[in-house]
């Protein structure tokens, strides 16, 4: 279990976060410099924050208006720092085995070995740091923030210096971990990728406050403002307005969940895989929530297409994401003019 | 289009002399100027036999051995002293750090001769601090340990400045790992810290002792030149060329401190490549 509720202040910059999990991954996300990494600091006790309270596994170890502040030695976190900091003067078995001052030489051996094999470090435990590849080193990284027994694991982008085949490697790996381990992680990224496939719970971060905190999913199919949206890539943001429980878009209505209690003006957001298309008929009528538009810019991706779409009449500019198959077989590329359709169900509505 | 890579590279020497060819003269007038001199010392050493003779002499061995007695006690309270206080100068903000900075700096521009008067004002019998010393039943100057301290002020800056620029040079993020790794701030500083600024301290030691060494003005000045108790190599070296002796007795005293630093040098390389994190 793991509680934050801390403030600090950094020169202009206001710190604001809050957060609580039991044994899962919560994911800060946001941009750089929006406070993640300092969030992980002060778990760990390397930065005091103003006020608040932090708690680990039933422990307070820090509290500013009782005055307790655990230095980092008493805090049982595992940390892993974004550059590693491997100590480059050890090999990989001594610096897993770094922090086991108070074990004997024999129980110190074991651990280590245990280590190396949950790990899959086996014969590289006599390498120094630079003799080791970046995912070795990563793991090495980890192992050694696991040697003591923790009650929370703080992870600060540590895949972010890796390519992207390793990066998935490592994430599965992770995720593994997580299972065998039975402690929080706290992990810190700022790909969106990332904190999807690791999140139980995503913390979303902007200028040092949390705009949401929330289970993954969550997250992603509600953000509860436009800025969580935009933050979590949604590529479709809408001023729209409030009409007997529809909304109305840049003229046209759209049907849609509306929460209650919003006023007249809301944000609508769609993500851009959620839009069809549909082959334009000009004799048919139009279905419920869709309209009319054409292809300004078509971009490939390889495995998808980003398409942007003016409408011709009421509607809003959209950008659309096909995936590669539906593209070629509805043909995309030798029409202009297309049917869009914005299904109720992917439509979500936000309070401006 | 051409990229960088894909033009020729001028060829060294073809047109115009590379930058080595040009250098080479002046680098290599130098290197005859620091050899001469040396090879001369020990040509003539070795073929003068009088020399030779002196190397056994009681007061060349007295001499020596007083000059590495004071020059490792005064290393030793150097780093004693000088390595806390290198790492405050790295590490922490302090009131007065700005001038507590430069202080370290100044014994190194000022003349020897200047630290002897001033170390002799302070701690003199009749001095600022020597006359409480003196009623204390306490003697420092024209001592042995005046010999320490008049080397202690010239050296110790060399060391500290070194260590300071090698503190400065670890990522403090290897301390704060140690830390939430469960090792105390001291244990972090012996196994990280101080293990990875290993060149600097070596270098900085190094430099500090040999300064000790060959310290000359102030141990004239505050600690006098008395053979057995403050006569060191260097002044040993300036009482021969001015007795009986000669240039004969200087040149046999001369090459011994040479050997000695020689030595030292030959030393500081082998355990600066011993190192792991140096290692190719």
């Amino acid at each position: 279990m793991i509680a934050v509720d801390i403030q600090k202040r950094l020169g202009d910059f206001a710190l604001d976060v809050a957060f609580e999990a039991g044994h899962e991954t919560v994911v800060l996300f946001g941009h750089s410099g929006s406070g993640k990494s300092v969030s992980l600091a002060a778990i760990a006790g390397l930065l005091r924050p103003d006020s608040g309270r932090i708690e680990v596994a039933g422990r307070v170890v820090f509290d500013a208006t009782r005055g307790v502040n655990l230095p980092p030695q008493r805090r049982n976190v595992g940390y892993v720092v974004q550059q590693l900091a491997l100590f480059p003067h050890l090999t990989a078995a001594e610096n897993i085995g770094y922090g086991l001052t108070r074990t004997s030489a024999t129980a110190r051996r074991a651990r280590i070995a245990e280590l190396v094999g949950l790990l899959s470090l086996a014969g590289l435990e006599d390498r120094l740091p630079r003799q080791l590849s970046g995912g070795q080193q990563q793991r090495v990284a980890l192992a050694r923030a696991l040697a003591r027994p923790v009650d929370v694991l703080l992870l600060d982008e540590p895949f972010s210096a890796l390519d992207e085949t390793l990066r998935g490697d490592l994430r599965a790996e992770l995720l593994r971990l997580h299972r065998e381990l039975d402690v929080p992680v706290v992990f810190v990224t700022h790909d969106l990728r990332e904190a999807h496939l690791l999140a139980d719970r995503i913390a979303v971060i902007d200028d040092g406050k949390v705009l949401q905190y929330a289970p993954r999913e969550e997250v992603f199919r509600h953000p509860r403002v436009r800025r969580v949206a935009e933050l979590t890539g949604v590529r479709n943001l809408f001023g729209g307005c409030l009409d007997h429980g529809r909304v109305v878009v840049n003229g046209l209505l759209l049907t849609a969940e509306v929460p209650a209690g919003l006023g007249p003006e809301v944000d609508v957001a769609i993500r851009a895989e959620r839009c069809n298309l549909r082959r334009y008929d000009p004799e048919g009528e139009l279905p419920e929530n869709c309209f009319v538009a054409h292809v300004v810019t078509d971009l490939a991706f390889g495995n998808t297409h980003t398409l942007h779409l003016e409408p011709e009449s009421a509607g809003p500019s959209v950008e659309v994401e096909v995936a590669s198959r539906p593209y070629e077989v509805l043909g995309v590329a030798s029409r202009g003019r297309w049917v869009v359709e914005l299904p109720a169900p992917d439509l979500h509505i936000m309070p401006r | 289009m051409t990229s960088l890579a894909d033009r020729p590279v001028a060829s060294e020497g073809r047109t115009s002399p590379s930058l080595a060819t040009l250098f080479a003269l002046p680098a290599l007038l130098f290197g005859a100027f620091v050899l001469v001199p040396l090879a001369a010392l020990v040509y003539r050493a070795v073929r003068d036999e009088g020399v030779a003779g002196r190397l056994t002499d009681a007061s060349v061995q007295t001499a020596l051995r007083l000059s590495l007695v004071t020059s490792t006690l005064t290393l030793a309270i150097a780093l004693l002293l000088g390595i806390p206080l290198a790492y405050l100068l790295a590490r922490t903000q302090f009131p007065g750090k700005q001038l507590v900075d430069t202080l370290v700096d100044l014994p190194m521009v000022l003349p020897p001769t200047v630290a002897g008067v001033a170390l002799l004002v302070a701690f003199g019998r009749r001095g600022v601090f020597g006359s409480v010393l003196d009623r204390l039943g306490i003697e420092l100057a024209f001592t042995t340990s005046a010999v320490v301290l008049a080397q202690l002020f010239v050296s110790a800056p060399f060391l500290v400045r070194s260590l300071k620029a090698g503190f400065q040079a670890v990522d403090p993020t290897y301390e704060q790992v140690s830390a939430t790794l469960g090792v105390s701030p001291l244990r972090t500083f012996w196994r990280i810290t101080l293990r990875l600024s290993r060149p600097a301290l070596v270098g900085g030691a190094v430099l500090c002792w040999v300064r000790a060494l060959s310290e000359l003005g102030a141990t004239i000045i505050f600690a006098g030149n008395f053979e057995g108790r403050t006569q060191t190599m260097p002044l040993a070296i300036i009482s021969a060329f001015e007795s009986s002796q000669g240039l004969a007795g200087a040149m046999a005293l001369a090459v011994i401190l040479l050997a000695v630093a020689f030595v030292l040098l030959v030393v500081l390389r082998l355990v600066l490549r011993g190192d792991r994190l140096f290692e190719v």
